[in-house]
């Protein structure tokens, strides 16, 4: 029931090239004409190995949720493809689309508006179910106490409805859900975010959990790199619609070559205050989408443009899209410090009498 | 207008004692702010972190007597250098309200109305607390607020409205309509939630300058203790309604003593570490009509005693100038013992 080869690691499972959605801005009311065009994915490709974690990150309207979309063939593209098991799922329909569909899951990152509150938590996760035929009344029901089991909830919660849950709680409802149909792929898209601190670890704990228990691959999308250096294998990060950056999560957290990683980076706030005053704030705005800046589309704000940055775009080479990659300075960004001996004592104290958890 | 000198005396900027805000509903009286005692000092930032329904925005809402029916501030005193706050006519407090306490919000994208241009907005402070200025000067002071909170080319967007900026612009009007009486002391109600993380960068880079600039204190409220670390000079650490430790910012990340405080640092994913786990709290704040007797964080606590079932907690300190209100600080001596 459970698709093709499910083994660990090893094989690509997502392939997505040269991938881009266009919208066009029209003006008028009767003869509306076409007065430009929003790139809000512009020309991105990737590979997702089974098993992994692959992070897209960046700011808002990087573009980063419209590739998750995507993806997932929730929108259609403007050009490029997307592979699944080598299937270019831009050109699939009726069953075979569909069959794809019970494969790709997506967890969302709003928990009090991903479920509908008129449906019981049962119903919630048992839809996916229904809708792809699998198992009688009798097993989904069975399937259902599962998988609230596997996400840390209890059976009877699935009488109740979303309403009765905290923010934490629906997210786990939500991951329920996706993993009804036994996915391979599960796009996250921002599933934290929304969520308090002590929650937000509890659900990366979770995802963490899951996936080395099912083999689950995700493309992972945020905008928080801490917590995506906590989860993910490789990380790509997106700047209007393009991806400017792709490497191993050591790689770009030690060695960020191009110029918006590392103001990306510069700009957390360390938890530690003795550190204090060494976040380096990037100047200037996002530019619009609608009219991104010509050449490389971070030269605005990019403290090593010249005069080429501003006339060529740079191609993503060797997994970089930057005319100086391998020229700037260092980075000279520290991530060292960690916690004091004593916090570092008193949360292992937490943890042993946490149980471990 | 003119004060006290900072720190002249020692008298802090503002005291709250044992201050209780409580809201009527139809269960039952609920307490969001029970016996909450802070100090801010002249010149100086003082932290104040928790979770979603820990009261915090409560109790900036009751220092600012904004509190609506079916809400009433229920005990306590609020001192601005010594004058009680809750004894003032609603006329004086208007007049407390904007020219000595700023307040900015989380939503920047609500928190400005979109049918009056930013101008008409940034001068509304000045035409309440000072009726008899001209247009001209109105405008002029306008374009300097702006100027002031690092806008691009301020008199454009003096005459703009709210949609035609960015999310980050927008708070930055906030901080300026905020600032332009020159209060003493500035309210920022988890101010960088909604904005990206260059941009947020952006926003507390400006207001350390601004507090260099004019010497106003902060009262910083948020969840997130990488910008607590890198703003407050003090902090409080709210769980359920109560602080339940208070200290220095330094003190609170290289010695937290209260079990919340441990499980919180211990929640947030570093860049400086690998963790295979992060530790997380275990279960749910509580609802504020359902709090657990004793010390409200016992049923999440794996520290917890019956003792902490039994009694309420009172702040103590636990070495100088650092309070936890917890039985078993510090862990390693009562866990051990």
């Amino acid at each position: 029931m459970s698709g093709v080869n499910r083994s660990g690691d090893g094989g690509t499972l997502l392939e997505v090239e040269n991938l881009a959605k266009h919208y066009p801005v029209r003006k008028g009311l009767i003869r509306a004409k076409q007065v430009g065009v929003v790139r809000a994915v512009d020309g991105v490709s990737f590979t997702l190995k089974r098993g992994e974690t692959l992070a897209l990150v960046g700011e808002s309207g990087c573009g980063k949720s419209t590739t998750a979309r995507l993806v997932l063939r929730l929108i259609e593209p403007s050009t490029g493809s997307v592979s699944f098991e080598g299937t270019d799922i831009t050109k699939l329909g009726g069953a075979t689309l569909k069959a794809f569909r019970r494969r790709a899951q997506i967890v969302f990152q709003d928990p009090y508006a991903s479920l509908n509150p008129r449906l019981t938590v049962g119903q919630t996760i048992m839809e996916p179910m229904e809708v792809h035929n699998i198992g009688d009344a009798a097993s989904r029901r069975a399937r259902v106490e599962e998988l609230l089991k596997l996400v840390g909830l209890a059976p009877y919660h699935a009488q109740r409805y979303a309403h009765e849950f905290s923010g934490g709680q629906r997210q786990r409802i939500g991951i329920a859900r996706a993993l009804a149909v036994e996915p391979d792929l599960v796009v996250c898209d921002e599933p934290v975010s929304a969520l308090d601190v002590s929650i937000q670890a509890q659900v990366v704990n979770l995802l963490r959990d899951l996936q080395q228990r099912l083999g689950l691959s995700y493309l992972f999308i945020a905008h928080d790199l801490a917590v995506v250096k906590h989860v993910a294998d490789r990380i790509a990060v997106m700047y209007l619609g393009r991806i400017v950056e792709v490497a191993e999560k050591r790689e770009l957290f030690d060695n960020p070559r191009h110029p918006y990683t590392r103001a990306l980076l510069a700009a957390i706030p360390h938890p530690d205050p003795a550190r204090r005053g060494r976040v380096q704030p990037l100047g200037g705005d996002l530019p619009s989408p609608l009219n991104p800046p010509s050449g490389c589309r971070f030269h605005t704000r990019c403290p090593f443009t010249q005069q080429i940055c501003k006339e060529k775009d740079p191609p993503l080479t060797d997994g970089v899209a930057c005319h100086f990659a391998g020229q700037l300075p260092p980075a000279g960004l520290d991530f060292s410090g960690g916690l004091t001996e004593k916090a570092a004592q008193r949360m292992a104290l937490y943890a042993a009498a946490a149980g471990g958890v | 207008m003119s004060q006290a000198a900072p720190g002249g005396g020692g008298q802090p900027l503002l005291q709250v004692q044992d201050l209780r805000t409580v809201f009527r509903t139809s269960g039952g009286d609920v307490t969001a702010v029970d016996g909450v005692s802070i100090e801010v000092e002249h010149g100086k930032t003082l932290g104040i972190v928790g979770e979603s329904g820990c009261g915090k925005s409560v109790l900036s809402l009751s220092i600012m007597r904004l509190i609506a029916h079916p809400g009433r501030i229920a005990s306590g005193r609020v001192l601005l250098e010594g004058r009680d706050l809750a004894g003032l006519s609603n006329n004086e407090m208007r007049k407390v309200r904007g020219r000595d306490i700023g307040m900015i919000f989380q939503e920047p994208m609500t928190s400005l109305n979109p049918v009056h241009t930013v101008g008409f907005q940034i001068t509304e402070g000045i035409r309440v607390h000072e009726p008899k200025a001209s247009k001209a000067e109105l405008r002029e002071r306008g374009i300097a607020a702006l100027e002031r909170v690092r806008i691009p080319s301020p008199e454009r967007r003096f005459d703009e409205y709210p949609h035609q900026l960015s999310g980050g612009m927008r708070q930055r009007v906030m901080i300026a309509m905020a600032l332009a009486c020159s209060p003493r002391l500035l309210i920022a109600d988890e101010p960088t939630t909604a904005l990206d993380v260059t941009v947020q960068a952006q926003i507390l880079d400006l207001l350390r300058d601004l507090q260099a600039e004019t010497g106003m204190s902060i009262i910083l409220i948020t969840h997130d203790l990488g910008v607590i670390a890198e703003m407050a000079d003090d902090v409080a650490v709210m769980y359920a309604g109560r602080v339940v430790e208070r200290t220095t910012a330094r003190a609170l990340f290289e010695d937290p003593q209260h079990p919340y405080a441990l499980g919180l640092l211990g929640s947030i994913p570093r860049l400086d570490e690998d963790r295979e786990r992060l530790l997380a709290i275990q279960g749910t704040v509580p609802p504020p009509f359902a709090l657990p007797p004793g010390c409200r964080f016992n049923p999440r606590c794996p520290f917890a005693i019956d003792a902490c079932r039994a009694e309420v907690p009172l702040l103590r300190e636990i070495t100088a100038g650092h309070e936890a209100a917890c039985l078993r600080a510090p862990v390693e001596e009562s866990v051990a013992a």
